[in-house]
């Protein structure tokens, strides 16, 4: 099992970096290099102009420390099948979790110790924590999430079941009181909570196979989901989201609706990937436009990111194609390119409005931004009644 | 207003799995389609579905070729397939839904039936839901509704019991004799011919991609030279031996 275990560990290992290198591409690093920089000097500007000692830094420092401990849960790297095919092994899995506790720690120190640096010259000089208790509450404090992950890891057998946010709540209680000025405080905690843990420790009972499994799926999607903000992963499961919320945007009646219109409606409002497509490169233009102050940049990088963003929602046309009842339905697929057109407009009218809304609010308004605004409309315009349709009719319907 | 499949040949790209297949159902009849796994049942039906082009041969359904008039074909055909296939992103009042649009059916009328296959099958009161929410047998059942609700001339059904609780299999025989009563055209595979024999009475027997009997129980258990009492199992046992013998 150790072996497994290991092994799992490693193609994980290969797996994040993998997307950490497409993530932490040289532009992203260029702009963290800045933002960092731009953020520490005017941390070195507060510090000057700060007044030491007031009465909330302790517990402030206390707060800050504890945010770490929310990130990072445990990583077991179970997967479906692991039901089926380790079904017997409930006894070895203490042996197989042992590595993956070590590993799940790795980050959270990482944060910790990086958080806990920068916090340093707030707590020792304007707060006040003597160095060498800010160190003890530093220490404590990685403790403290070790307990929390073996916690987490006993809570994969039936017979334990301690629910994660009363351990948030309780290492939140401990950084404020230990910042306090009971420096020991946090270890003198971590001991009892050891030893509470250890007291319970009988008999191990059944391993919880389906709760293993979906925390691990449910963990493994919240870092795709990081990921996938920044670049595409495959392993990423589409989940698909009712949002009912959204349905005043279907048409009432459907006597004048046809197939391909009736799903790519649907598709739009309820697959992640396509609103949250839509939603991202709206933020996107609004963004850049506001960095660059001209609105001569400002169109220039409006209209290709409205291309972009026609061009990223092209695989909808053929979405349905691997679906066999919709080959198997009479749903004639000829016109379907007008059909997602009449379907993107909308969206695509929005982001421009929007777009728009947000020149006039952020940029010097002038004749120049009006025509720009214009220039918008057209443009994207264009790209949805002039290049999509075209550009639907060369996909190749599979016959 | 028939189906007519004549000397069909076909199968994967340059692997022809069924050869010289010919078949005909009339208005008012059934067939059940038998065979061993791989016998190609599954790949007669993809073809009459149009999912693979044919090397060789063609079908008809009411004088329409399906080569040549697709979208007519197919208005024509409603299928339920062994494993529930759903869109994820509709719930199950818009799956009716597109089933009214794809073969342009009256929406009021058809909602009356819908309602009325609903209640049968215990979906009445899950309208609003998506596929994620259904278990196997729901989305099963849901498929079932959507094939009776197109009410075409022919329905094309391959597996149906599996997965299906006792209520909604005795359900599903009764809408298929409905449906023959009502002059409509079946075509059904199955393994489970306790079940199958109460709608159906004419078999073809497929056997490495080939038709080596069609006719009534009666006469296959003939064909192959089983008694009256031996259990019908035992006709699989017979195309085995025939397999292995062949190879």
């Amino acid at each position: 099992m150790r072996d497994l275990a290991k092994k799992r560990l490693n193609e994980n290992l290969k797996q994040s970096v993998k997307y950490l290198t497409l993530v932490f591409n040289d532009f992203f690093i260029l702009a963290l290099i800045f933002l960092f920089g731009a953020l520490m000097f005017w941390y070195a500007q507060a510090m000057k102009s700060m007044p030491t000692n007031l009465w909330f830094y302790k517990p402030l420092v206390g707060l800050l420390l504890w945010l770490p401990l929310l990130t990072g849960h445990l990583v077991t790297l179970l997967k479906d099948a692991d039901m089926q095919f380790l079904f017997t092994q409930d006894e070895q899995m203490d042996e197989y979790l042992k590595p993956m506790i070590k590993y799940s720690l790795v980050l959270p120190t990482i944060l910790i110790v990086l958080l806990g640096g920068i916090l340093f010259p707030f707590a020792t000089i304007k707060a006040g924590i003597p160095v060498w208790s800010y160190a003890l509450i530093l220490i404590g404090t990685i403790l403290l999430k070790a307990v929390m992950i073996l916690i987490e890891k006993e809570n994969l057998y039936f017979y334990y079941n301690f629910p994660n946010w009363v351990s948030l709540l309780i290492t939140l209680v401990v950084l404020l009181i230990g910042s306090l000025g009971s420096y020991v405080y946090p270890i003198e905690v971590i001991v009892l909570m050891m030893m509470g843990h250890l007291g319970t420790k009988k008999d191990k009972g059944v391993f919880n196979w389906r709760y293993a499994i979906e925390s691990e799926k449910a963990r493994k999607d919240r870092v795709y989901s990081i990921f996938s903000m920044f670049t595409d992963v495959e392993e990423k499961q589409v989940t698909i989201k009712r949002r009912k919320y959204l349905d005043f945007l279907l048409p009432k009646a459907i006597a004048k609706e046809n197939p391909n219109l009736f799903l790519y409606r649907r598709s739009l409002l309820r697959n992640p990937e396509y609103l949250n497509l839509l939603v991202r490169m709206t933020v996107f233009a609004i963004l850049i436009s506001w960095l660059v102050q001209d609105w001569r940049w400002a169109l220039g990088l409006s209209c290709l990111v409205i291309f972009l963003t026609v061009y990223q929602l092209l695989p909808m046309a053929t979405e349905f194609d691997s679906n066999i009842m919709y080959r198997v339905y009479p749903i004639v697929r000829d016109n379907r390119g007008k059909d997602l057109v009449k379907v993107l407009n909308l969206g695509l009218l929005i982001q421009w409005l929007l777009v728009s809304v947000f020149w006039l609010i952020l940029l010097p308004i002038d004749s120049h931004l009006w025509i720009s605004i214009v220039v918008l409309f057209v443009f994207t315009m264009i790209i949805n009644y002039g290049y999509l349709p075209v550009r639907v009719k060369q996909q190749k319907i599979k016959r | 207003m028939t189906l007519k499949i004549e000397h069909l040949t076909g199968g994967y790209t340059g692997v022809p799995v069924i050869k010289d297949i010919n078949l005909e159902i009339k208005p008012g009849e059934a067939l059940g389609l038998i065979g061993l796994n791989g016998a190609g049942k599954s790949t007669t039906i993809k073809h009459i579905l149009g999912l693979l082009r044919p090397q060789k041969g063609k079908i008809l359904l009411n004088d329409v070729n399906l080569t040549m008039q697709p979208t007519k074909f197919k208005r024509q055909v409603a299928y339920i397939p062994e494993t529930p296939v759903l869109y994820p992103e509709l719930t199950l009042k818009e799956h009716l839904e597109l089933t009214m649009l794809s073969y342009g059916l009256d929406a009021s009328k058809s909602w009356d039936r819908a309602h009325e296959l609903l209640k049968m099958f215990r979906l009445d009161d899950k309208l609003d839901w998506l596929p994620i929410h259904f278990s196997k047998g729901m989305r099963q059942k849901v498929m079932i509704v959507s094939a009776f609700l197109a009410d075409t001339s022919l329905l094309v059904i391959d597996e149906p019991f599996t997965g299906l609780d006792p209520l909604a299999v005795a359900n599903l025989i009764d809408l298929i004799k409905q449906s023959i009563a009502n002059g409509k055209m079946v075509l059904m595979t199955t393994h489970v011919l306790a079940d199958a024999q109460q709608a159906i009475s004419n078999y073809a027997v497929l056997n490495r991609g080939t038709i080596e009997v069609i006719g009534n129980l009666q006469e296959i258990r003939q064909h192959y030279g089983l008694r009256p009492d031996d259990p019908f199992d035992k006709l699989y046992l017979a195309l085995n031996r025939e397999d292995n013998g062949n190879a």
